[in-house]
């Protein structure tokens, strides 16, 4: 026996003792297929994810690839032996992700808490069995970076926007994260004026069913039946909507100030709560019942043994998966030592419909990467 | 064997334009068995060959470094290679092999003028259907990165081998990424191109490869090869003018080449006037008047076949990436 197969039967030990601490808080373990379907991490992660998996094809063409994750395994699995709800899993093994170099496989371990309506409760749950995992490989009072997903959506909603304005901000801070950044772009980004725009300000303000019916006809008078899977009625309405979007000029200045100060709140959980309640006043958005599930959430992270003044709650602080629904965490290395994430986590309340449930299913759970873990630990 | 090996297209048009390119520069490819053999030999270049290949092939070669040399179009090989700038040199476009990568949907989306626009319905398509967009494109790479510069998330990739303008309307995918030369595939197939929706605006290249085996014979090639192919360019872009005049003089000179961009490499006129200039084609009528006004009886104008110079900007470009 080598240094290495020690090392690693350590390392598997030590891990395999942290999946015994999920078991012990009645979370089943799974061993879900390595070998999975391509088409539902490209249809969940999009394109970017693409050069990061390890794809190959089975004698039918169909693609399959190697788990970038255990979190979508799990939950097919869930879904294809028609398990009841609620149910929670936990697994260790390995994951494979091309980062340009090194090894591209490594060690994760995690819990997916599928349909648990008490939500507040199972995200405060899923929080500190993060924490426990990070503190099981020696890692005390880890770095909780943590945002609201569904926090900005219900913002978005509130404010004065045409739909087309309300896309665009939800997929930029889905995208990125970064969307404060991106802001000031976005500000200056009011297109260029349209070939139609003397058409589109006649139509502006008409009655929306008879203008649609209008260019409906105009788009048949043409003779096209190939629209590339949009329907001509859809068509007709976003070419009615640019109308709109032209005539408002961007993002508006009251939108756009309210946009900044919700991006810019950063801080510990109960004063970014705070300020958002003050912004919500000033601003006349009716937040409520987005900003009672924060509250809540907090009181249950706090009676859960969780030190707020570790978290560092930010508003700007996103997932570029869109399936995330509501809180988003990531946990760091106090000692600044690793730079990437101990252990991420959120809730993912759309993936289990995304994944062909005919129910929704609410869902939380996190990943732990059992390397980086070893590395903080360590040091 | 051979130290120097130029890849070069083993069939069809591009083939016929790189061997005329070639010629040009007095560089002739010889097939000892016709067409039907995949190597090549180079007489006037002592230590070169030419291995034929698909065009495709010529790009994954270069970035492998199997070749030394290509003719292959930038489109494939920045498709090949993400980080093309780094792995080969594109030394010289060969005028020829013309075509746009571009973004394409179908003139029915009326509403679809810019990148924004398509990212808009991209993202709405996504939330409505549940499923995202297709894209039927050979060039994974290039869709990928562009789409990425403009800030679309919400699509997928459908890789298609050939007859991609016909996706939208067999349904196979929502919009293409394709080459087009005029337009005329795509607006037969009702598709239109997206007016910010260039990616590359390709051509055929000589492309030199950064990771190849660079020693000392191939250096020596590689010298001869391109000394060759910048003495043709030079004067592809230049006439030749020649008159005999008492007036010719130094100050004459100094105003053609600021009027008319002329040189006069060969020195200035003899005593008795002989005065030979280089000038851009574009600018010759102007010269010749110029110069009879002056005092010039005859003008003579030769396009030359070769100007070689001293210095060699291809072959220098070249070691300076190579080190």
């Amino acid at each position: 026996m080598n240094f290495k197969e020690t090392d690693a039967r350590a390392r598997n030990g030590r891990a395999e003792a942290l999946v015994d601490l999920y078991e012990r808080a009645a979370y089943v373990r799974v061993q879900p297929p390595i070998l999975q379907p391509a088409d539902a991490f490209l249809e969940l992660s999009g394109e970017e994810l693409r050069r990061r998996l390890f794809l190959t094809t089975d004698a039918n063409g169909r693609e399959l690839c190697l788990r970038p994750d255990l979190t979508i395994p799990t939950c097919r699995l869930h879904l294809e032996n028609n398990a009841p709800v609620p149910a929670s899993y936990c697994y260790f093994g390995r994951v494979f992700r091309d980062r340009g170099g090194g090894a591209g496989e490594y060690l994760q371990a995690g819990i997916e808490s599928l349909g648990r309506e008490d939500q507040e409760a199972a995200d405060a749950e899923c929080l500190t069995l993060a924490l426990d995992s990070a503190r099981h490989f020696g890692v005390e009072k880890s770095v909780i970076r943590m945002g609201d997903v569904g926090l900005f959506s219900a913002f978005v909603a509130a404010l004065d926007l045409s739909p087309a304005w309300r896309r665009r901000l939800l997929k930029d801070f889905n995208r990125t994260g970064t969307l404060a950044a991106d802001l000031s772009s976005l500000k200056l980004a009011a297109s260029a004026p349209s070939p139609h725009a003397g058409m589109l300000a006649a139509l502006e303000g008409s009655d929306p069913a008879a203008a649609r019916a209008f260019v409906a006809d105009l788009l048949s008078i043409a003779g096209i039946s190939n629209v590339g899977g949009r329907t001509v009625g859809e068509i007709a309405e976003r070419f009615l909507e640019q109308a709109s979007l032209g005539s408002a000029g961007g993002l508006g200045t009251g939108n756009c100030t309210a946009l900044e100060r919700y991006l810019s709140i950063e801080g510990d959980p109960d004063a970014a709560l705070a300020e958002l309640r003050a912004l919500a006043k000033d601003s006349k958005l009716d937040l409520s019942a987005a900003l009672e599930r924060l509250e809540q959430r907090i009181g249950f992270m706090a009676a859960g043994g969780v030190d707020l003044s570790t978290v560092r709650f930010s508003t700007a602080f996103g997932r570029a998966l869109d399936y995330y629904t509501g809180m988003v965490f990531e946990l760091y290395d106090p000692r600044d030592y690793v730079k990437w994430p101990l252990v991420a986590g959120g809730r993912y309340d759309k993936l289990m419909t995304l994944l062909g449930s005919k129910t929704a299913i609410p869902a939380v759970g996190f990943a732990a990467w059992i390397n980086e873990l070893e590395q903080a630990g360590a040091a | 064997m051979s130290a120097l090996v130029i890849g070069v297209p083993s069939k069809g048009r591009l083939q016929e334009n790189a061997h005329a390119f070639f010629k040009r520069a007095g560089i002739s490819l010889v097939q000892p068995r016709g067409g039907r053999e995949y190597r090549g030999t180079i007489p006037e270049i002592e230590g070169a060959e030419v291995a034929y290949l698909s065009a495709a092939e010529i790009a994954g070669n270069l970035a492998q470094g199997a070749i030394h040399f290509g003719v292959t179009g930038e489109d494939l090989v920045r498709e090949t290679m993400p980080d093309a700038d780094k792995r080969v040199l594109l030394v010289d476009g060969l005028g020829f092999g013309f075509a746009n990568v571009v973004v394409a949907v179908p003139q029915a989306w009326i509403d679809v003028r810019t990148m924004q626009d398509l990212d808009d319905v991209a993202t709405a398509f996504h939330a409505k259907r549940g499923r995202r967009m297709r894209v039927a494109t050979k060039y994974v790479n290039l869709t990928r990165a562009f789409f990425a510069k403009h800030g679309i998330a919400d699509y997928r990739i459908v890789e298609s081998a050939g007859a991609t303008e016909g996706a939208p309307a067999t349904g196979a995918a929502e919009l293409i990424v394709d080459i087009t030369t005029t337009g005329s595939t795509l607006a037969a197939n009702a598709l239109k191109v997206v007016e910010d929706g260039v990616i590359l605006r390709s051509q055929a290249n000589l492309v030199a490869s950064l990771g190849a085996n660079w020693g000392e014979r191939e250096r020596a090639a590689a010298r001869a090869l391109l000394d060759r192919i910048a003495a043709e360019r030079v004067a592809r872009t230049t006439r030749e003018v020649r008159s005999r005049f008492k007036a010719a003089d130094a100050e004459l000179v100094a105003e053609a080449k600021g009027r008319f961009g002329a040189l006069a490499p060969l020195g200035g006129p003899t005593s008795s006037g002989m005065l030979t200039l280089l000038c851009p084609p574009e600018t010759v009528h102007e010269l010749a008047i110029f110069l009879r006004q002056r005092g010039a009886e005859t003008v003579m104008v030769a396009a030359p076949e070769y100007i070689f110079a001293r210095e060699n900007p291809l072959y220098e470009t070249l070691i300076s990436k190579i080190g």
